[in-house]
């Protein structure tokens, strides 16, 4: 496994030398007790079953904001976020939401939403007495009104009086989010909250998710769906086979795959002749005409930018449209996954 | 938003899970199987403490009914929810895990002593109501006896279904063999039989015609006690310790 690759928000500690971004960590939020700490912070964290190892060495920083938690099956996402829910204890290394570590420490949960992959929620309760039962055990003055309140936000008013055990996956989905946040923590992990939703569910419940976080919540979620990640934010976190394999802004972290060419599409108003020109320049690894297009490969991106514009006015080309064509998310996690 | 509303919400979330499997509509028929031979019995004319005790009490609510219910109870209070992941969303919150523990036990016990101790009740009035003050002792011992019973199975299963998803099947196999069969050849393991604390504690208000009682009531109040209190702290004790297992991503 390679060095993790670090941006913005999130602060690998490790052993070997983590290929950084210049903007520096800023994932901070105010503890309870007003000391100003990281929400969600790990340190050299590894969890291992007998010669298993699930998770191995992974350290990261999470502020305010939402980010994603991306990883092929089997890379212990869920291993993670149990950790960090406290139902699960670090082999080593420490795991710490608002500063203090939450395995055997039930007072955490006051800061703590969490929703769990699985499904199955008291089939016998009613959306509304779920959310209530929830309320009340967060011990909220006014659990009814928190709760109808919850209900509310992740639209199930509609059915709340109905028995869970009739809802579909997706309503399930909802009002777990919903019990998971009655209560207004600081932080929410959710294992894969999007499963069993539908466009329009998955819509809410991310518009949902941004809100939150621009509150000033602190949003860590699973999901193997790239676009998924993709809408809700940028900031994302990379578990290949237990280790963290990058972390922070997905196209930040693109930015910093110098060993990868940066592959990007060009339209002008004569591609033949610009690919004449750019061939002439050491950073252009390659130049492809296409039916669509110019495709250009480059190992610079910065120095790119730079380049084709003085290009263009060599060759009198005029520019319509200059395209990073694998600055997706997908692109990105293919490459760490296959790295 | 205090610690008894909170035991008050798991108590009821406990007795809702508990009231709504189909089993509890089996245990409910099988806890009416008293009354009915009492009522039979009564219309024979046959009304003897003695003969109600050893035909009715003993072998079937002691050595049936109570076990039976109370192990499940106990077993199912929550081995359901870890097998399902429900546990998640109980213990996910800021309360001690005493608290759970204790909330989860007394849903449990209580849901046993309102099964076979209604049974226990009204099978013994049926019968031995006509014995006088004597035959009313009789009912009530039996209905201490049928207490005890639920809060010591209870805890024991409850406390053990956090060890292994095999509580119920060990408590079947512990009321079967242990306490259906080997106490009657041993009556040395008379000291670790629920059924001789429950019988041993009946004595404080009744002696019960029957010769396997071997406890005196002192020793089986403190031998069910400790059973109880040892059971609820290593319950707790496991329950702060509950993990979830990694899962496959």
């Amino acid at each position: 496994m390679t060095d993790p690759i670090t941006t913005q928000s999130a602060a690998p500690v490790t052993a070997t030398t983590p290929v950084t971004a210049t903007t520096p960590v800023t994932a901070t939020t105010p503890a309870p007790n007003g000391e100003v700490v990281p929400a969600i912070e790990l340190r050299r964290v590894a969890r291992w079953y007998g010669n298993v190892v699930a998770v191995n060495d992974v350290s990261f920083a999470l502020g305010a904001g939402v980010t994603g938690l991306l990883g092929p099956n089997g890379a212990g996402k869920t291993t993670l976020l149990h950790m960090l829910a406290g139902f699960l204890a670090p082999s080593a290394g420490e795991v710490l939401i608002l500063g203090r570590g939450p395995h055997r420490d039930p007072s955490v949960y006051r800061q703590i939403g969490l929703v769990p992959e699985r499904e199955a929620v008291y089939p016998f309760l009613t959306g509304l007495d779920y959310v209530k039962f929830n309320a009340r055990l967060q011990g909220l003055r006014n659990p009814e009104a928190a709760a109808r309140a919850a209900i509310a936000r992740v639209g199930l008013d509609d059915a709340m009086d109905r028995a869970i055990g009739t809802y579909s996956k997706g309503m399930r989905q909802r009002v777990k989010v919903a019990g998971s946040l009655v209560h207004d923590p600081q932080v929410l992990l959710l294992d894969e909250p999007f499963n069993g939703m539908d466009p329009r569910q998955r819509i809410a419940m991310m518009d949902l998710l941004v809100e939150l976080a621009s509150a000033g919540r602190t949003i860590l979620f699973s999901s193997h769906i790239l676009e998924e990640v993709e809408q809700v934010g940028t900031e994302i976190l990379v578990l290949v086979a237990g280790r963290l394999a990058a972390s922070g802004d997905f196209r930040a972290i693109r930015a910093l795959m110098t060993d990868r060419p940066h592959n990007i599409t060009i339209h002008s108003s004569d591609d033949r002749r610009l690919a004449t020109t750019l061939m002439a320049d050491p950073a252009i690894f390659a130049v492809e005409l296409t039916a669509t297009g110019l495709s250009v490969q480059t190992a610079h991106l910065t120095a790119f930018r730079r380049l084709i514009a003085g290009a263009s006015r060599t060759a009198g080309v005029r520019l319509f449209e200059v395209v990073p064509a694998d600055e997706s998310l997908e692109s990105v996690f293919d490459y760490l996954v296959r790295r | 938003m205090n610690s008894i509303a909170i035991f008050a919400e798991i108590v009821r979330v406990t007795l809702r899970q508990l009231l709504g499997r189909r089993r509890t509509l089996l245990l409910v028929l099988l806890s009416a199987l008293p009354v009915v031979l009492a009522l039979a019995f009564r219309l024979g004319g046959e009304t003897e403490i003695e003969r109600f005790t050893r035909r009715i009490f003993d072998t079937i609510t002691m050595t049936i009914l109570l076990p039976l219910v109370a192990i499940l109870f106990g077993s199912g209070a929550f081995g359901a929810e870890i097998d399902d992941g429900t546990v998640v969303y109980l213990l996910a919150k800021p309360i001690p895990r005493w608290l759970v523990i204790a909330a989860k036990a007394s849903g449990a016990i209580a849901m046993s002593i309102v099964l076979t101790g209604t049974s226990t009740v009204l099978a013994g009035l049926i019968d031995l109501a006509p014995a006088g003050a004597d035959g009313i002792h009789a009912v009530l011992a039996q209905f201490l006896a049928v207490v005890v019973g639920s809060a010591c199975y209870v805890t024991l299963f409850l406390a053990l279904s956090l060890f292994t998803r095999r509580a119920l099947v060990i408590g079947i196999g512990y009321m079967l063999v242990w306490e259906g069969a080997l106490s009657f050849i041993l009556t040395g393991i008379a000291n670790l039989s629920i059924r001789q604390y429950s019988l041993g504690a009946s004595k404080a208000i009744y002696t019960l015609p029957l010769q396997e009682a071997r406890l005196t009531a002192e020793t089986a109040f403190v031998l069910s006690g400790v059973l109880v209190v040892a059971s609820l702290a290593i319950a707790t004790w496991k329950l702060m310790r509950f993990e979830l297992p990694g899962g496959s991503d």
